[in-house]
């Protein structure tokens, strides 16, 4: 089976510093996959790149065998394969328009009439645990939350085989975080959608990942099956990220 | 609607805005009504010559008995005709051309810019003199001179905000859908940049007017027998000796239009860009 993503020695520099030095991966279709790394590690960096937002020095990047190529005809395709979940989905939202008017666009996109669209995006809204009347309301009129959920709905009316979700849990609390994690993985698993998360968050990439890999400084340091990557890491850099995970202990008795 | 109505509410709301808002009222007033009550401006009357305002002239008369108050409010109208149609030109063809030149990038955007740099290294009478000197007097060179004049300034700005907004999450998610260029230009790139633009353009109105004013009291802009502002502050300055007044009125009536639209432009900066506004 063709893997939904595979990146070869892709390298990307802004002036002195590499935000891609050789990575190399294969993402296999229908399993979710893990990227970790601290802040600057060249996560988001690689997302985009993987989407056709940022160009690259070198390398190459196929989405289910197709490379990236430029033009709009390329784009388009590119678009029904893969869509990106932003880490701050109410920026990923044109604030000055209504959710309603943004739906359409993947109406004219998909070229769908206006009923089936609308149909289906009431379906996905349900799913999503958002009510019907969000899509009248302008993107400074819902919460964060609400506004993950239609930035979530948006790139499933497209009809992905992958969707990338950066930092899909940042900013919220522990109990969204989690009710978050299980429609993510749901939706993955009744669409046979790729999920690829990318997070600095261990906790998540181990609670919803089968594979991931480890960057820093732009490089891919370490990869494998999560369980055995997060129980036994073979690279000093990913031993730190564990012992770094916060942990409660008990407060030293104080004397009065 | 509903909009305008909170941006008037807020303008009014600050001393400056409401100035600017009665200043520009009458002025606008002024430069409808006038023409309708006031006799013909080109009417000759030479036994009324440099007559003092009174009742049958209410700002007196010129060096040939014309009627002073017909006069200035026709060169207020033809002033703000000019300074609307030429702001509004500049403002769409700027706008759009740094749109394009802030999305596209690369040596077009360079290219752009160094136009936009090259026309405003003219001091603006100069390239005002060069384009008359090309294309003679008239209203046609005035707005076309003016309007080239203006369009680097709707330009670059226009060109910056796109270069900024290129890169935010939501034109990025727009592209990622493959929704059409001309659809994400006209839905999300303009009503992002229409806002800094209506300011640009509100404060550029009186600098139009002003320019008007300055090509005509140099004798570039309108020809006689019409009549604006800066050729009825020319001919009265020139008979200041026996009168005084045809040069007070269309200054006064300048002042007051240019200030009017300075006030109300920084009080419309002020409610549509908060952000620009500097620390009192």
């Amino acid at each position: 089976m063709t893997d939904a993503i595979s990146i070869s020695n892709a390298e990307l520099r802004f002036g002195e510093t590499a935000a891609l030095d050789g990575v190399s991966l294969t993402i296999p279709q229908g399993t979710c996959f893990g990227i970790v790394g601290e802040s600057g590690s060249g996560k988001t960096t690689l997302m985009r790149a993987v989407l056709g937002l940022q160009k690259l020095d070198q390398g190459e990047i196929c989405v289910l065998g197709n490379p990236l190529v430029p033009g709009r005809a390329a784009l388009k395709q590119r678009a029904s394969f893969i869509q990106p979940i932003f880490q701050d989905p109410a920026a990923s939202l044109s604030p000055r328009s209504r959710i309603s008017t943004m739906m359409n666009e993947v109406g004219t996109v998909l070229r769908e009439p206006h009923a089936a669209l609308f149909e289906r995006l009431g379906v996905i809204l349900n799913r999503l645990g958002l009510p019907q009347s969000v899509i009248e309301k302008y993107p400074h009129e819902i919460s964060g939350g609400q506004a993950r959920r239609v930035a979530i709905a948006r790139a499933l009316l497209m009809k992905p085989s992958i969707l990338i979700a950066d930092e899909p849990t940042a900013g919220l609390d522990v109990s969204v975080q989690g009710d978050l994690l299980n429609l993510l993985q749901d939706i993955r698993q009744s669409d046979n959608i790729t999920l690829v998360i990318i997070s600095h968050n261990l906790a998540i990439v181990r609670l919803i990942a089968e594979n991931a890999v480890v960057m820093r400084s732009g490089k891919v340091v370490e990869g494998g099956e999560v369980g055995s990557l997060f129980k036994s890491p073979r690279e000093a850099y990913t031993c730190e990220l564990l012992a770094a995970w916060p942990s409660v202990t008990r407060a030293p008795a104080l004397n009065r | 609607m509903s909009g305008i109505f909170a941006t008037l509410k807020r303008i009014c709301s600050e001393r400056d805005g409401r100035l600017g808002l009665a200043f520009t009222c009458l002025i606008l007033m002024f430069a409808l009504v006038g023409p309708l009550v006031s006799p013909d401006p080109n009417a000759i009357d030479i036994k009324a010559r440099f007559a003092a305002p009174g009742l049958a002239h209410l700002l007196g008369t010129d060096n040939l008995g014309r009627d002073l108050l017909a006069r200035t409010s026709v060169g207020t109208r033809y002033a703000l005709t000019l300074a609307v149609i030429i702001v509004v030109i500049s403002s769409i063809i700027g706008s759009l051309i740094g749109i394009i030149a802030g999305i596209v990038g690369s040596w077009i955007d360079r290219a752009v810019a160094a136009v936009f740099d090259i026309v405003n290294a003219f001091p603006p009478l100069i390239l005002a003199f060069a384009l008359i000197a090309l294309y003679g007097n008239g209203s046609a060179t005035f707005v076309l001179l003016v309007t080239v004049v203006f369009i680097p300034q709707f330009g670059r700005m226009a060109r910056a905000r796109a270069k900024t907004l290129r890169n935010l999450s939501f034109i990025e998610a727009e592209r990622m859908l493959a929704v059409h260029p001309i659809t994400i230009v006209v839905r999300h790139y303009l009503p992002n940049v229409a806002g800094p633009i209506i300011v640009l353009a509100s404060m550029n109105l009186p600098v139009v007017i002003a320019f008007e004013a300055s090509l005509s009291f140099l004798g570039f802009g309108v020809q006689p027998p019409k009549s604006s502002l800066g050729t009825l502050i020319k001919d009265g300055f020139i008979s200041i000796n026996q009168s005084w007044w045809p040069t007070v009125a269309a200054a006064l009536v300048l002042a007051i239009a240019t200030l009017g639209a300075t006030l109300l432009g920084e009080a419309l900066r002020r409610v549509i860009d908060p952000k620009s506004t500097r620390a009192r």
